[in-house]
């Protein structure tokens, strides 16, 4: 670990793809043990600041330090230290649970990996399938799978990039359970991306949220919700309006547009929906939602988008080969 | 789906590692293996590379073995008196086989890029050079394979072979050498592809004039001199040649000896050169 009790430092991280600007001068600041999460939409940077910071890809300006190695200078010594859990489960699926553990071991160069194994096959529940090849395990076994494989060297940091994304709502509560558990029990710094607001509250200890390679805003999740005191409404009508109708409406203190969507920062929303029903009898209300204050709005008290939305203008090609293979499956 | 609740307590001691060499030996191991392991795994890969020689010896051995022995002798200088064109297609076969199996290593790159375990290889402290030359060498233990089926084959097509213990190790050196260059010429060509389509593209392209300009399927005093000119450098032809003096002549003499150094020099620069490519090239994803 560190000696200033961060796992993870960057100042200035930048990275550039050409003319793409994916990650944007970013300061992070990681404490040791805690569970940190960047949030943000597709295409917001997210997994690049993985890749950089795991010596995956390259850094284009700035310094990182991982387990208190720099991520360029020393990048072996950082990949001795972390451990990695994909966003669509990358294993061996012609090698059973074992084999994969084994090959784990051989990369990492470990002598002596053979208890910890099945420390962790029994911790994870897997002991009795070590032999099957785990193109035959179910979704959640897989995901176990890979987070033992992380978890096999000890390392210090764990970076977990969209860890329940494309999982049913039964699966992603076991993987919460997990990395929890794993942050806990482990002592292991885990540093997560995800789009899904309720995960990065339910789990984060520190949440940086991130839009176009940027940090727009960081600290605790109650830090972040307590920023945005006012309700968000979301609507939608199938006559075209005005900011001025809209912000007439008593209770309305901000008025955005979105493409064809309104969004309303207003006081209270129990009060001004019944207003805003009158107001807009007439012009045919097709859609509308209401956000009581989250970190979705935050995001969108900062971007002035929801965070589903935001990274809709982003191709975003490995999300796209992951449903041809998922399809394909 | 259950959640995980045992309390498991695991060893507090940091755990060991083998660094520096060991480590990369360690890994290259891990490697290597697993490319052994995933081919003996897919019947339909053995069933292929098992097959793929024998058709060469059955179809276009087969239109050749029906000339008479005579017109053969006549007409192919090199093919031993009597024994016909199978005898003399066999080493040659083997010889493109190795220069083939390139492209099998290449695909199973692409593949682990494009299923991202090239990441979590790479997410480790492995070196590209340590990826790439575990690939090259599995690449090649696939294309050795070939060898027992092959010889299985032209025995039952009635072809009587030579040689001894000895000399039959430095043949089967020479097809390692070839194999090994091969896989290497095709892994860093390939290396910064992430296109399915690549090897195979690499592989017609090379395949063409490399098998035709070797001596393998036919003898090089039948060639125009242009052609010449590409067998005198290509080591599919060596490799053929050497084949041919221990299977089917049953000797091994001093030429064959540099035929052989020709192979070593041919792989050891191959790897060397698409080593110093793969460690920067060799894209993650």
């Amino acid at each position: 670990m560190t000696g200033n009790g961060w796992a993870i430092e960057a100042h200035g991280l930048t990275k550039r793809y050409d003319k793409l600007l994916a990650v944007d001068h970013v300061d992070l600041a990681v404490p040791a043990g805690s569970i940190f999460g960047l949030l943000g939409p597709n295409g917001a940077g997210k997994t690049t600041i993985i890749k950089v910071l795991t010596g995956l890809s390259d850094i284009t300006e700035g310094t990182a330090k991982v387990a208190g190695f720099d991520v360029h200078q020393d990048p072996m010594h950082v990949k001795q230290r972390v451990g990695w859990v994909a966003a669509e489960v990358i294993l061996d699926d012609d090698l059973s649970g074992w084999e994969n553990l084994w090959l784990q071991a051989r990369l990492q160069g470990l002598t002596d990996w053979k208890s910890r194994a099945e420390q962790l096959l029994a911790y994870f529940e897997l002991t009795d399938r070590r032999r099957d090849k785990v193109g035959a395990y179910s979704t959640g076994m897989r995901k176990k799978m890979e987070i033992a494989l992380a978890l096999l060297h000890q390392p210090e940091v764990i970076f977990m990039d969209e860890p329940t994304i494309g999982l049913d709502a039964n699966v992603r509560r076991m993987l919460w359970d997990l990395i929890t558990g794993v942050n806990k029990q482990f002592g292991v710094t885990v540093l997560l991306t995800s789009h899904y607001i309720e995960e990065a509250d339910a789990l984060c200890d520190h949440v940086a949220i991130i839009d176009h390679g940027r940090f727009v805003a960081t600290g605790t999740p109650a830090e972040l919700k307590a920023r945005v005191k006012e309700d968000f409404i979301e609507l939608e009508t199938s006559e075209p309006l005005t900011a001025e109708r809209l912000q007439q409406v008593a209770g309305v203190s901000s008025v955005r547009s979105q493409g064809s969507t309104w969004i309303l920062r207003v006081a209270s929303a129990e009060e001004v929906l019944p207003r805003l029903f009158h107001a807009l009898k007439t012009d045919g209300i097709r859609r509308i939602n209401v956000e009581k204050p989250s970190l979705e709005t935050v995001f969108i008290d900062i971007t002035g988008k929801k965070i589903d939305q935001a990274g809709s203008d982003v191709q975003d090609y490995r999300k796209f080969y992951l449903n041809v293979r998922r399809a394909r499956r | 789906m259950s959640t995980a609740t045992q309390t498991v307590a695991l060893p507090a001691s940091v755990i060991e590692r083998r660094d520096g060499r060991v480590g990369q030996l360690s890994q290259f191991y891990g490697l290597y293996a697993r490319e052994v392991i995933k081919t003996f795994r897919n019947p339909f890969v053995i069933v292929i590379t098992l097959v793929q020689p024998f058709m060469w010896l059955a179809f276009f051995g087969g239109i050749f073995s029906t000339l008479p022995t005579g017109t053969l002798d006549s007409f192919l200088l090199h093919a031993p008196p009597g024994t016909g064109y199978l005898a003399f297609l066999l080493p040659g076969t083997l010889a493109t086989g190795m220069m083939a199996i390139g492209m099998f290593g290449a695909m199973s790159t692409i593949q682990d890029k494009r299923f991202g375990f090239m990441k979590r290889i790479l997410i480790t402290p492995t070196s590209k050079a340590t990826v790439y030359l575990s690939k090259a060498l599995g690449s090649m233990t696939r294309g050795l394979v070939q060898i027992p089926v092959m010889i299985a084959a032209a025995t039952a097509f009635g072809v009587t072979l030579h040689g001894d213990p000895l000399t039959w190790c430095a043949w089967i050196l020479g097809l390692v050498f070839l194999g090994l260059g091969f896989s290497a010429l095709f892994l860093a060509i390939t290396a910064s592809s992430t296109d399915w389509q690549t090897p195979g593209v690499v592989s017609n392209f090379l395949s063409m004039p490399l098998m035709f300009a070797s001596g393998a399927m036919f003898p090089t005093s039948i060639y125009p001199t242009w052609m010449k000119v590409i067998a005198d450098v290509n080591p599919v032809g060596y490799s053929a040649e050497l084949s041919r003096s221990v299977l089917t002549y049953g000797t091994f003499t001093a030429t064959d000896l540099t035929y052989l150094g020709y192979l070593a020099l041919f792989a050891t620069l191959m790897i060397l050169i698409g080593t110093a490519l793969a460690s920067r090239y060799l894209k993650v994803e």
